[in-house]
């Protein structure tokens, strides 16, 4: 078979036609679309989507799913306004102690789903609300401004003229992927996903994996809080209430199979990408914000909605009868 | 209407009569296999029509497209002499068409009466009757034989009885052709008996029944005519009369099986593994045996005797409320099967779908995933090195190229087993626990288990076999113990021991007879 034909079937060529479509059609709506400046301000705008992407895959991928990290993002963002601003830590610590406080967030998320054997959905949406509440606690509800002129760099300099965030999702993503493909607590996470029970039984400490998970999860969501405060140069409690949402839209745009198994980081990438266009696209056309998350919404179902039909139709007589007889 | 070929004795091909059903020339392809390949068959009302041939030799998918589920891509089905079409499964319902699929259909948390009436309950005005509805379902279960209680909830029930009441279902409808798929592959003896005497009746009454069994015995107890597929094409369709157990099993596989049970005895006087007065909370209670190096070692009891429970304490799954484990005669407490399979045990499961395969991953990747550690780089999993072993482990046991590049999914159960076990070669496991490893495979792939099985112990490899098939389980053990109530009764030489002794230790008849003699002396027996 040809390389053309082995890509159509392909897991990433579903996102990535979804992602062309799109694309075309934001910039039909909008000639502004395709213009240097915006392309620049889609960039910058998708990186914290992506980042947090990244933590939401790994958690789908073990058959979990985590509602908080929008909520960590805003805990990150007022913790470290807070220590560098009021406390007056150099920014480094700040940075590494802030890092550390989401992997915490992660742990606690993973500790109760997994060793506690509450399902990660009801814990996580419990997180979400304790983590924000959290924020509101030590920021007394106020945001916190000009942390630290030390921060705008992180996020608007520039290395050989690309803006330094498209290297941050470059490194991230291939990091992640990396460790997915190439080690073996990346193919864990799949086996535990794919089939939770045989990977008890063959060995695999599946509650660790779980745990590692969502761990990771807790550190790219407060790496995307960190990039936020930097963006945006503040800390609020209000911050990231759209992330949650919006990562798992991504990781399921990507095709990844929310009871687990299924999914890949370089699309879920594409589907933060595709979940950047079509927010920036309304942007552009003056949408108002409620209906830019009505739309989100739509996309998502939209999004998992191909995925089954498409799957029914390719693997088709596959999976939907395999189900219950075997292929023949 | 029926009585076309109602004068029609069974066993004989009737020549002069319209066939109630009838495909002619199907043909029926799947994405990388021709499924069918130009199938003819009749069949005849009255008449018990077994359908048999290997995994993958097209007979349940002959069956669902009878059932409408599939939509064969040439050829015609024919109801009485008239072309018919089926888009969907109803619109064979509607011609009469019932089936008992493999896979259960039931409602695990309705009653079986519910179950059995589902979508069609009797009404009286817009409310169900369910008076009606509950006499209904204890007239069918009492046509059955059966003594369930219609108010019973279905996951309730073992396993045999949900099968019964997936019959008890099927029988229920308004049909004239009744396809079963493996009905008997959850029964026990007593359960099979009462199916078969059912099946006769229905035929009795004119219904045409299409059987479809592994369990070639029971094709030659029941069914007048015979069908063999093999790779999708038509065999033969012959009187059952006038075919040998041999003849059959040769046309199936296309070879001959100089021994239907090939063992090897390679065991060596060196325990392997030494279980102490075990006790579990989950009904193991003192077991003791040992195992040795290359040996296999038969657990042999009923369904719910204990067989898996003592499997699952050894492998760390159930924690020991007493006793003590050695493994090459160092004492070892595993505290999960994370433990037992690093200490170099493995578990090739019962349900190899639900706690076996990763449909999500390739057959070399499912193989490796055992010792991943093994394939490191550094940090890293060398993935070309990975494919290349796992492809390596997947041709060791005759797992076909076509099925390595795609899901497990895709291969047949007894493919989907070897590379189960194949994965505990690649881990170096030293012993195996088997439980159920021929359940619902093929001859061919049977015989290829019971080669791996000479194979692993020829290496030094011990086994601990589950198995319901008590010849197969005989002829492939060492030595066999009888277990019951989570005790094992006593532990014999395979050979010693006769299938007879086997069930009649472990189901307990042998208890009631002689408490029926110590009543008959006039001693009161204790419970």
């Amino acid at each position: 078979m040809g390389h053309l034909s082995k890509f159509f079937r392909s897991t990433v060529a579903g996102p990535l036609v979804a992602f062309l479509v799109v694309a075309a059609a934001v910039s039909l709506a909008t000639p502004r679309f395709l213009q240097a400046q915006n392309l620049a301000n889609v960039s910058l705008q998708v990186a914290t989507v992506a980042v947090v992407s990244i933590g939401a895959t790994l958690v789908i991928l073990t058959g979990g799913i985590d509602l908080s990290p929008g909520s960590t993002v805003a805990l990150v963002t007022c913790t470290l306004a807070i220590l560098v601003k009021n406390m007056g830590l150099p920014l480094p610590v700040g940075i590494v102690l802030v890092l550390l406080l989401g992997i915490v967030c992660g742990a606690i998320n993973g500790f109760f789903s997994t060793y506690g054997r509450i399902p990660s959905f009801i814990v996580t949406l419990a997180t979400m609300s304790v983590y924000r509440g959290l924020a509101f606690l030590i920021t007394k509800g106020t945001p916190i401004f000009s942390v630290s002129p030390a921060l705008e760099p992180i996020f608007y300099g520039r290395l050989l003229g690309i803006p330094l965030p498209f290297y941050y999702v470059v490194i991230l993503y291939s990091l992640a992927a990396l460790f997915l493909r190439n080690t073996v607590p990346g193919r864990a996470i799949y086996a535990v996903g794919g089939n939770e029970s045989a990977a008890r039984l063959t060995g695999i400490a599946v509650n660790r994996y779980r745990m590692m998970a969502f761990v990771l999860a807790g550190l790219t969501a407060a790496i995307g809080g960190v990039l936020l405060t930097a963006w945006l140069n503040s800390g609020s409690p209000n911050y990231g209430a759209e992330l949650g949402l919006q990562s798992i839209a991504a990781a399921v745009i990507g095709g990844a199979s929310l009871t687990g198994g299924y999914g890949s980081m370089i699309a879920t990438l594409i589907g933060a990408l595709t979940v950047a266009i079509v927010q920036n696209g309304l942007n552009l056309l003056a949408v108002p914000a409620s209906w830019q998350e009505i739309t989100l919404g739509a996309v998502i179902v939209l999004a998992v909605g191909l995925d089954m039909w498409r799957s029914s139709i390719g693997r088709g007589i596959g999976n939907i009868f395999s189900r219950r007889t075997p292929a023949r | 209407m029926m009585s076309d070929g109602m004068e029609q004795k069974p066993g004989e091909t009737p020549q002069t009569a319209v066939p109630l059903w009838e495909v002619r020339s199907i043909s029926k392809a799947f994405p990388g296999v021709q499924a069918l390949d130009n199938v003819s068959m009749a069949i005849y009302p009255g008449e018990i029509h077994a359908l048999v041939g290997e995994n993958g030799s097209g007979k349940s998918t002959l069956a669902k497209c009878l059932a409408g589920v599939h939509q064969p891509e040439s050829g015609q089905i024919l109801y009485k002499g008239e072309v018919v079409n089926f888009p969907h499964p109803l619109a064979a319902r509607a011609h009469g068409v019932a089936t008992i699929y493999q896979e259960f259909s039931l409602v695990p948390s309705l009653t079986v009466a519910e179950n059995i009436y589902l979508n069609r309950y009797p009404r009286s005005g817009a409310v169900i009757d369910w008076d009606a509805v509950r006499r209904g379902t204890q007239q069918v279960l009492n046509q059955l034989g059966l003594e369930i209680d219609p108010d019973a909830v279905v996951k309730d029930l073992s396993v045999a009885e949900q099968q019964l009441v997936e019959i008890a279902k099927a029988t229920s409808l308004e049909s004239n052709l009744l396809i079963m798929d493996e009905p008997t592959a959850a029964l026990g003896l007593v359960e099979t008996e009462h199916l078969m005497k059912l099946i006769r009746r229905l035929a009795a009454q004119g219904k045409a029944i299409v059987y479809i069994s592994h369990r070639l015995d029971e094709v030659f107890q029941i069914a007048d005519r015979v069908t063999i597929l093999k790779d999708g094409k038509w065999v033969t369709t012959t009187p059952i009369s006038q075919l040998k157990m041999g003849d059959m099993v040769r046309m199936m596989i296309g070879f001959d099986i100089q021994q239907h049970y090939p063992k090897e005895r390679n065991s060596k006087a060196v325990p392997c593994l030494e279980v102490e007065n075990i006790s579990t909370a989950n009904g193991v209670h003192n077991v003791s045996f040992t195992v040795n190096v290359g040996e296999v070692f038969g657990l042999g009891g009923m369904l719910g005797s204990g067989r898996t429970e003592i499997a699952r304490a050894i492998y760390g799954l159930d924690k020991l409320t007493s006793g003590s484990i050695k493994l090459y005669g160092r004492p070892v407490r595993f505290k999960s099967p994370q433990d037992a399979v690093a200490a170099g045990i493995g578990m090739v499961p019962e349900n190899r779908k639900a706690d076996g395969c990763f449909f999500n991953f390739d057959s070399p990747k499912n193989i490796t995933v055992s010792r991943l550690k093994e394939l490191l780089h550094g940090p890293f999993i060398h993935l070309r090195d990975e494919r290349r072993i796992g492809e390596t482990y997947a041709r060791r046991m005759n797992i076909p190229p076509s099925g390595l590049e795609r899901s497990v999914q895709f291969l047949s159960g007894g493919n989907q087993q070897k590379v189960i076990i194949a994965r505990w070669l690649f881990s170096k496991a030293r012993l195996l626990i088997m439980d159920e490893p021929t359940q619902g495979i093929d001859i061919g792939a049977k015989l290829e288990v019971y080669r791996v099985i000479n194979e692993l112990t020829a290496s030094g490899i011990s086994i601990i076999l589950i198995s319901s098939d008590i010849p197969e389980l005989l002829a492939m053990s060492d030595r066999v113990a009888v277990v019951r109530d989570g005790r094992i009764l006593e532990i014999a030489g395979a050979q010693q021991i006769t299938e007879y002794d086997l069930i009649a230790a472990a189901s307990g008849a042998n208890d009631e007879e002689e408490d029926a003699e110590k009543r008959a002396a006039g001693i009161t027996p204790q419970a």
